[in-house]
């Protein structure tokens, strides 16, 4: 499957690559909400996005709304480093919101699961 | 996490270095300018940026701290707090924490074993985050750096415990260099446009040998042609060349951040371990030096550092007795001065204090009273640098440990072909300033021939070239003399000062020469010395890479390395502190002359070290007992402490000037019959006259000078 992983910090978005990869997905990095759109519209195979929540510019929310009203409804997955900030991710129809944590590996890979189980 | 989490580590400390590095540049601009939104922007995405990365790696105590200074600088974004010198404090504190922890980091140890956050200091910032008065302003010391190791060494592993604190003062570079990309494509396009420039040169030989092969007389035009292309194909190709060694000899520089960020770390470290509170501050590290002078830079810097740490900067609860705050600073700055880069130490502590300089050189016997009472102010604070001198009362683990400052002056001026200067206010404060050529690989020399052999000496030791006749020098207790811009300066065949064949006349009988040719005297200096040095000739001046001596010879003091000369010579180069130091020695035996019975006192004063050692070796030669002062203000101040047979006094000094010197000791009962002589550059009547208007008894002209004048007129007016 191939999931785009959209985050300002490269280093935090390999290592979000490196848990998903050794799960066999394909990977697509993404340094900012524009890259990610530009991304999702080069590559239609894109099944699942992960993005951080705290970017320069367009934060993860914007870019999950931005993507809603032009009407591309992939799976999203919001990562979020600031507890108090977790939002109710079903009540805006996000996948999951995820804290980003050194348990990022069990989380992210429950969240990826259960869409695939969809 | 189930990653290979070491790799990981690893670019995250890489990354956080760099984020570091930043943040530092970023703290001391909004320091400049508290209103600065860009730069704390840029700050709260550092911060934000390392608290992300760290948590994922489980680096708890990066995590918290970076937390802490986002929620600061978050608080400051939203305008709820301004940047005052508190809150930069704080910042700074953070950072540093947070550095001290990706230095345990890097240094290997595990994320595991790394130190909790210092809560006092999370607290403060996030107090003062949320708009608090910081609790820990200015009564209570900021418990930040010393709170980890005094406070809690039960609850959390002190930092003295950790691998990378057992050896504070231990820095290490290695040995490669790495290169922007950008300056390796320029080196390898100026390769390029010289290959092709050598094609055209391949053309010219064949076109040469055209002619060669051609009986007939060629053609005059084409000649000239020929000759046309041949010179500018030559020119291109020596601008070319020229510009590949510059750019070959940049890719050897690197900025001094190398040195200065594991110095601020290892000042931290230090300061810990002596109980007090310090902030380092680092500017400058952009600037760039040659590879080899950063190698050689750390230990004399971590030695300013450490006599900073250890001398210059109080423990806290003296520091709030003086009215100063409890965190002292520490400031390593860097900048360009044309081809010189310049860099500052300098803390905010209790300065030198000059009376305890004095009683240490008494004591270690290193001088006599006399000799004391004759330094200025900066000499007495230059004694610092002499072999064996050690302010410390006590051996403490740092400063007094072997080295010394003058290990540290050596160094710089020695291996580093720099300059030490020393500036200290009582109460306020001491400043080291090191000057440092940009590289030693190339530099400006001067090559001449002395005592038959080709020598060259580097630009920044030469003052002057100059040809005097023999008849201008002066006979002194150690040798010969000159007076050259108003200073006397000492004078040597250089063949004689190293023991080389004497080639031309020797100094000794030197101004006895009926027929008096002039003699070619190279000026060198190192600081406020001067010597004069006759050489044979001149043979040219020029930029050349200078190659260091291979290992066997490298123990030779007088030569600092070689230069190709013409084809395939190589000439040395001769290292002037060391000349200067054999001249020193040669001309010491003069001091040893025991004064007669009755030595008149005489008291010199000018604001010329030269010229002041000068007129004392020459009046000490004649038995003469004599005190030195540098200007009119010390000279009155000695004049009245002790009684003096007679008074010699220069006319231009600072502070008060001869004239005023001469009137003022005129008023006074002690003096008003003492011999008083003013000794100057100034030739015109009217100053004569001034002179013996205000009282003088002799007037010397310096461009006139003769010791027989000065000591004939001593012996008149003493009688």
């Amino acid at each position: 499957m191939r999931i785009l992983v959209v985050d300002d910090d490269l280093l935090a978005g390999e290592m979000i690559a490196a848990i998903l990869q050794e799960d066999g997905h394909e990977i697509l990095l993404a340094s900012d909400a524009m890259d990610a759109m530009t991304q999702v519209d080069h590559h239609e195979d894109i099944a699942v996005i992960v993005s951080d929540m705290h970017m320069p510019l367009i934060d993860g929310i914007e870019l999950y709304r931005t993507l809603q009203e032009q009407g591309i409804h992939l799976p999203f997955i919001l990562l979020t480093g600031n507890a108090p900030e977790f939002i109710d991710a079903e009540k805006i129809g996000l996948t999951a919101c995820l804290m980003k944590d050194a348990d990022m590996d069990v989380t992210l890979r429950d969240a990826i699961s259960s869409i695939l189980n969809h | 996490m189930a990653l290979d989490i070491q790799r990981f580590i690893q670019r995250f400390i890489e990354e956080a270095l760099d984020h570091l590095g930043r943040m530092a540049e970023g703290i001391a601009a909004l320091e400049r300018d508290r209103a600065n939104t860009e730069r704390i922007n840029e700050l709260f995405r550092s911060a934000h940026t390392m608290k992300g990365s760290s948590r994922m790696l489980k680096l708890t105590p990066i995590t918290a701290t970076a937390h802490s200074l986002e929620e600061l600088l978050s608080a400051l974004r939203e305008g709820q707090q301004s940047a005052g010198p508190e809150i930069i404090g704080l910042l700074y504190q953070g950072m540093d924490a947070l550095s001290d922890l990706v230095g345990l980091l890097a240094d290997g140890s595990a994320p595991e074993a790394l130190p909790a956050a210092n809560p006092a200091l999370c607290q403060a910032l996030e107090a003062a985050a949320s708009g608090q008065d910081n609790p820990c302003a200015s009564s209570t010391p900021l418990p930040a750096d010393v709170s980890t190791a005094t406070l809690s060494p039960t609850a959390e592993p002190s930092p003295t415990a950790t691998p990378a604190a057992e050896e504070p003062g231990e820095m290490r570079l290695n040995d490669s260099v790495r290169v922007r990309l950008e300056r390796l494509d320029e080196v390898i396009r100026l390769m390029g446009e010289v290959l092709s420039g050598h094609t055209h040169m391949h053309h010219l030989a064949g076109w040469a040998r055209r002619f060669a092969g051609n009986t007939q007389a060629p053609d005059q035009s084409e000649l000239a042609a020929f000759s046309r292309e041949l010179r500018e194909g030559v020119l291109t190709q020596e601008a070319l060349m020229v510009e590949l060694h510059d750019r070959a000899l940049q890719m050897r520089m690197l900025p001094l951040n190398i040195v200065f960020d594991p110095l601020s770390r290892l000042a931290r470290d230090m300061a810990r371990s002596l109980g007090k509170q310090v902030d380092c501050r680092v500017r400058g590290s952009e600037i760039e030096l040659d590879r080899q002078m950063i190698d050689h830079l750390s230990d004399p810097l971590v030695h300013l550092l450490r006599n900073a740490l250890d001398h210059g900067i109080e423990p806290p609860e003296v520091r709030l007795a003086a009215g100063k705050p409890a965190r002292g600073q520490l400031t390593l700055e860097a900048w360009q001065d044309g081809g010189w880069v310049m860099i500052e130490v300098s803390d905010d502590g209790a300065g030198i204090a000059l009376a305890a300089l004095r009683e240490k050189a008494l004591h270690k016997q290193l001088l006599s009273r006399e000799q004391l009472d004759a330094l200025s102010e900066r000499e007495t604070q230059e004694l610092i640098f002499r072999p064996g001198f050690s302010t410390s009362a006590l051996i403490t683990d740092f400063s007094g440990r072997g080295v010394g400052m003058d290990v540290v002056k050596r160094s710089v001026v020695d291996t580093l072909s720099g300059d030490l200067q020393l500036t200290s206010r009582p109460g306020q404060g001491t400043c080291f300033t090191l000057r440092l050529p940009l590289s030693l690989a190339m530099m400006r020399v001067l090559l001449f021939q002395a005592g038959g052999l080709t020598l060259g000496v580097t630009a920044q030791y030469v003052v002057e070239l100059v040809e005097l006749p023999a008849s201008r020098f002066i006979a002194t207790a150690g040798g010969w003399a000159l007076t050259l811009y108003n200073e006397f300066i000492p004078v040597i065949a250089l063949a004689e000062l190293l023991g080389l064949p004497s080639t031309a006349v020797a100094t000794s009988d030197a101004p006895s020469e009926a027929r008096d040719p002039g003699r070619l005297l190279l000026v060198v200096h190192q600081g406020h010395e001067k010597l004069a040095l006759i050489i044979d000739a001149l043979v040219e001046e020029g930029d050349r890479v200078i190659k260091p001596l291979p290992k066997h010879l490298r123990s030779l003091p007088l030569i600092s390395g070689m230069v190709t000369h013409q084809r395939n010579d190589l000439v040395s180069l001769l290292h002037v502190p060391a000349l200067l130091e054999r001249m020193r020695q040669t001309s010491m035996p003069s001091t040893q002359k025991a004064p007669s019975t009755r030595a008149h006192r005489v008291l010199v004063v000018d604001d010329s070290l030269n010229t002041r050692e000068i007129e004392k070796d020459v009046l000490e030669a004649w038995g003469y007992h004599v005190t030195l002062a540098e200007n009119g203000e010390d000279g009155l101040q000695k004049a009245l402490a002790e009684s003096f047979d007679a008074i010699l006094t220069d006319v231009e000094m600072p502070r008060m000037d001869g004239f005023a010197l001469t009137a003022r000791l005129r008023e006074e009962h002690a003096y008003r019959h003492c011999p008083i002589i003013i000794i100057t550059s100034r030739e015109k009547e009217t100053d004569r006259r001034r002179g013996l208007d205000v009282g003088a008894d002799a007037y010397i002209v310096k461009g006139s000078f003769d010791q027989n004048i000065l000591v004939d007129t001593l012996k008149a007016l003493l009688g």
